[in-house]
């Protein structure tokens, strides 16, 4: 009886631990897009996610986790195509500027200024670009 | 009697009303005070570092392998 327990309550840790890791890793995948979504933050040019405005902490934690991984991400293809990171970068942000910010959501050139995206329109892109 | 005291009943009825009249005309100025508050302005100014010179050919050369980047981390980018 105490082994059938034990058994029950393993399967139930067990089943747990995998439910937590499915929604911690779900959560992960659109980590970025939700971001944008929130409106406080946005895309830059050099190709990183950056603050709109003053964001709490728990949103600035997790921007700095995402630019970590991506500056991560940038040097290791730099590496690979001997490029500077910085190329790497801002190849990117051209990139996310075209596919990845919706309309209404926040966007930054190199002029730092922070813009919205105006409904359709595709955000003008700087010269570099291509 | 009977008008009499409908009235009164009207009469803190209304009273009511208009107490919770005000409790409504109040909610917005201790809304729109508490978001007063959270508008400071950011403590310091955010950097963008772009000031390095960017090369159309450097970035045609790279944009193929920038998709694939990004294609396979979507929670990153």
């Amino acid at each position: 009886m105490s082994r059938r327990l034990k058994l029950i309550l393993a399967a139930g840790i067990g089943l747990a631990a995998v439910l937590g890791t499915t929604t911690a890793y779900a959560m992960m995948q659109d980590a970025s897009a939700e971001l944008r979504a929130s409106g406080q933050v946005g895309e830059q040019a050099d190709g990183y996610l950056g603050l709109v405005g003053s964001a709490p902490a728990a949103i600035r934690a997790q921007v700095d986790a995402v630019n970590i991984k991506r500056r991560a991400y940038y040097t290791d293809l730099a590496a690979k195509r001997a490029a500077k990171i910085e190329e790497v970068a801002a190849t990117t942000a051209c990139e996310l500027f075209r596919t990845k910010v919706a309309p209404g959501q926040y966007y930054r050139l190199p002029d730092g200024v922070w813009r919205q995206r105006d409904g359709n329109t595709p955000i003008p892109l700087p010269s570099y670009c291509g | 009697m009977k008008p009499a005291m409908l009235t009164r009943l009207r009469a803190s009825a209304t009273q009511g009303a208009m107490r919770r009249a005000n409790f409504l005309l109040a909610a917005p100025l201790i809304l729109s005070s508490a978001g007063c508050v959270q508008l400071s302005a950011p403590e310091k100014p955010i950097e963008i570092n772009l000031n390095i010179n960017i090369r159309q050919e450097v970035v045609v050369r790279l944009q193929q392998d920038v998709r694939d980047l990004i294609k396979e981390n979507p929670g990153v980018f």
